[in-house]
C-alpha cells in the first residue's frame, strides 16, 4: 500500500488547512466526508446536535464540526466519544460558558478518564502522562483546542488574550492510574461509580511538581504538598482551588497511613495557606467586598474578616472535592507528583463515555510503535 | 476508508472546521455568524439635563472610573447620574433585563471597564446592545485590549465601532491616579455620546 500514498498531495493538503488559518501551528489533518463519516460513526447523537454555544460570541458547535475538528487534531474515530465527553465535561465547568477560553491566563483543560476505554484507544495513565508519546493523549486534548479555535472562532491575538498562556494548553490527558491507586477511581468519587468509562475536566492555570522522595511519614508529605499549594501567586481572589494528581508513590504512602481521599483532601484544607504578613509583604492582604484581594494602605496589623483570628489565612474554600481534585496516575517509580492550579472551580462531575471506542480498523498497537 | 485513492480519481473535499456550512445539510449551521448591524443611536449635540445610566463590570477600579466620570460629567455638562448597575458576570452580555431598565429610565449608557481578554469584548458588545436599544453609549477599554474589542465590534456586525481608550493599566491605579484618567477620559466620553457617531 506504501507505493499508492502520495506525500506531494498529503503536503499540499496541509498547506492547505493552514492557509485557512484552521491550525494551532502543527500540521493538521485533512479532513475529508468519508473520515468524517467514521467519526460520527462511533457515536449515537444526531451530527447537528449542539453541544456547546457561546452566546457572547453568538457562536455555537455541532457534533459534527466536532468530528472535523477532532478528526484534523489526528484523532483515530474511536477516540471521538472520548473526545466528546471531554467536551461534555468542560462544558460543565462555569468558566468554559464564560470568558475562560479568552482570557488573560490561557487556561488549559486537563482532561482525566477512567474505565475500560484507557485500554481500549490506547491511552496512556502510566509513565509521562503530562509529556508526550502517546497518539490518544495527544489528539483528544488538541482536539479540544481546535473546536475552541475554529468552531468558537477564539484565535490568539484576537479573541484569545491570553498574557502568556502556559505550556502544555492543549496537551493534558490522561488516563487515572487505576491499577496503582489505592483509592476508588476519580469518576466515582464524582458521580459515577461502577468502573464504567467516564471523563472528568476542569481548567488550569499551570502544573508544579512536588518531588519528595525524602519521608515515610505522611504528615510530612502533605506538609510538602500544602507548602506548594499554598503559594501566593495564585491569589486573586479570598481562595484558590487546586488539585493534586498523585504519583503511586505518594498515594500509596498516604493510604497505607490511613488517609483515604477525602481525608487527604481535609489535612489539605487545614494547612494551606499563608498568614496575614505573608499575605501584606506581597500586597495581598486586603480582601474586598467584591472577593478580590488587594494591598491595603495600613500596615497590614488589622485582622481581615474571615481570617482566623491569628492571621492565617486558608488558600482553600473548603474540604469540597470541587475546590481541590484528586487523582492518582504515572508511574510507579518515584515519588513525583504534580499540584495542578485551577482556573476556578471544578464541577465535580465526571461525564460517562458513550459510543464505540473500540477500533474498527487496524491501529498500530502501541507495543508495536515501540 | 481503507480504499486507496488513485491519482486520476477526483479527490474528495477538504472539510472546513469551523461549522459556518454544515457539512452534511450544505446548509448554514443553526447558529449564524452575521447578526445584522443595527442602528446605533441617533445623538443629541447638547448633553443638558439628560439622565445618564453607569455599567460597571466588576474589573478593578471600573466602579471608581465610572464613579468619577459621573461626577464630571453632572459637574461641567449638566446631566444627571439615574442608574447605577453592576454586571454579573463580566465576560458575558449585558442582560435584557439591565439594557430595558436603562433604556427608561437613561437618555445615556457609559460602561467601564474594558480590561481583560473576555470583558473588553463583551462590553463593546454592550455598547453596540444599548445603541440598538436607542441609548448612545460610551464604551471605555484599556489600550491593551484593542484588538479583541475590535473583533467584537465586527462579530456584532458593527466594524469600526468607537470606544473610549485608556492607558494600560487600569486596575493597580490609586484612587487618586483614577480621578486623573476620568478628567483624561471626558472629552472622548462626551465626544462619543454628544458626537456624530462615525
Amino acid at each position: 500500500m506504501t507505493e499508492l500514498l502520495d506525500p506531494d498531495a498529503a503536503q499540499a493538503a496541509i498547506e492547505h488547512c493552514y492557509a485557512q488559518g484552521w491550525s494551532d501551528g502543527l500540521p493538521l489533518v485533512p479532513v475529508s466526508l468519508p473520515l468524517l463519516e467514521q467519526f460520527l460513526a462511533t457515536t449515537d447523537r444526531p451530527a447537528d446536535e449542539v453541544i456547546g454555544r457561546l452566546p457572547q460570541l453568538d457562536r455555537s458547535v455541532t457534533l459534527e464540526t466536532a468530528a472535523i475538528n477532532a478528526a484534523m487534531a489526528g484523532c483515530r474515530p474511536e477516540y471521538f466519544p472520548v473526545v466528546l465527553a471531554a467536551w461534555d465535561a468542560l462544558m460543565l465547568e462555569r468558566a468554559t460558558g464564560g470568558g475562560g477560553w479568552q482570557s488573560t491566563s490561557g487556561p488549559a483543560p486537563l482532561i482525566i478518564v477512567n474505565g475500560p476505554v484507557r485500554d481500549e484507544i490506547g491511552l496512556n495513565s502510566t509513565g509521562g502522562v503530562f509529556g508526550p508519546g502517546f497518539r490518544p493523549n495527544a489528539t483528544i486534548a488538541r482536539a479540544i483546542g481546535l473546536i475552541v479555535r475554529n468552531a468558537f472562532g477564539i484565535h490568539p491575538h484576537v479573541l484569545e488574550q491570553a498574557t502568556q498562556g502556559l505550556p502544555g494548553r492543549w496537551q493534558i490527558c490522561f488516563g487515572e492510574n487505576e491499577a496503582d491507586s489505592p483509592w476508588e477511581p476519580l469518576a466515582a468519587e464524582a458521580g459515577l461509580p461502577g468502573g464504567g468509562s467516564a471523563v472528568s475536566a476542569t481548567l488550569l492555570r499551570t502544573c508544579e511538581f512536588v518531588d519528595n522522595r525524602h519521608t515515610s511519614s505522611a504528615e510530612q508529605l502533605l506538609a510538602d504538598f500544602a507548602d506548594t499549594i499554598s503559594r501566593t501567586g495564585v491569589l486573586i481572589f479570598r481562595h484558590a482551588s487546586a488539585g493534586v494528581v498523585f504519583a503511586p508513590d505518594h498515594a500509596q504512602l498516604l493510604a497505607d497511613a490511613g488517609f483515604s481521599r477525602a481525608d487527604v483532601r481535609a489535612w489539605l484544607y487545614e494547612h494551606c495557606g499563608r498568614s496575614l504578613a505573608d499575605l501584606h509583604r506581597v500586597g495581598k492582604d486586603g480582601i474586598g467586598d467584591n472577593g478580590v484581594r488587594f494591598a491595603r494602605e495600613d500596615d497590614g496589623a488589622l485582622p481581615v474578616p474571615g481570617d482566623d483570628g491569628d492571621g492565617f489565612q486558608r488558600t482553600l474554600p473548603d474540604g469540597d472535592p470541587r475546590h481541590l481534585l484528586i487523582a492518582v496516575a504515572g508511574a510507579r517509580n518515584a515519588g513525583i507528583s504534580m499540584v495542578v492550579r485551577m482556573f476556578a472551580d471544578w464541577s465535580g462531575r465526571a461525564v460517562p463515555v458513550v459510543g464505540r471506542t473500540a477500533p474498527t480498523t487496524p491501529a498500530q498497537p502501541l507495543e508495536a510503535a515501540r | 476508508m481503507t480504499t486507496p485513492t488513485l491519482p486520476t480519481r477526483e479527490p474528495n473535499a477538504i472539510l472546513d472546521p469551523t461549522g459556518r456550512t454544515s457539512v452534511l445539510a450544505g446548509a448554514p449551521a443553526p447558529a449564524g455568524t452575521d447578526r445584522p448591524a443595527g442602528q446605533l443611536a441617533p445623538r443629541r449635540p447638547d448633553l443638558t439635563g439628560l439622565r445618564v445610566g453607569l455599567l460597571e463590570n466588576t474589573k478593578h477600579n471600573a466602579a471608581l472610573l465610572l464613579d468619577e466620570i459621573g461626577a464630571l460629567l453632572e459637574a461641567e455638562h449638566g446631566v444627571r447620574v439615574t442608574r447605577r448597575a453592576t454586571k454579573q458576570v463580566f465576560a458575558m452580555p449585558v442582560s435584557d433585563e439591565v439594557v430595558t431598565e436603562f433604556a427608561g429610565d437613561c437618555d445615556l449608557v457609559i460602561t467601564a471597564v474594558g480590561d481583560c481578554g473576555s470583558c473588553s469584548a463583551s462590553a463593546v458588545a454592550d455598547g453596540i446592545r444599548f445603541e440598538q436599544a436607542g441609548l448612545p453609549a460610551a464604551v471605555i477599554c484599556s489600550e491593551a485590549f484593542v484588538a479583541t474589542a475590535d473583533a467584537m465590534a465586527e462579530l456584532r456586525g458593527a466594524p469600526g465601532y468607537r470606544y473610549a481608550r485608556t492607558a494600560h493599566p487600569v486596575a493597580v491605579l490609586s484612587p487618586q491616579q483614577v480621578a486623573e484618567r476620568a478628567k483624561h477620559l471626558l472629552p472622548d466620553v462626551v465626544g462619543l455620546l454628544a458626537g456624530e457617531r462615525a
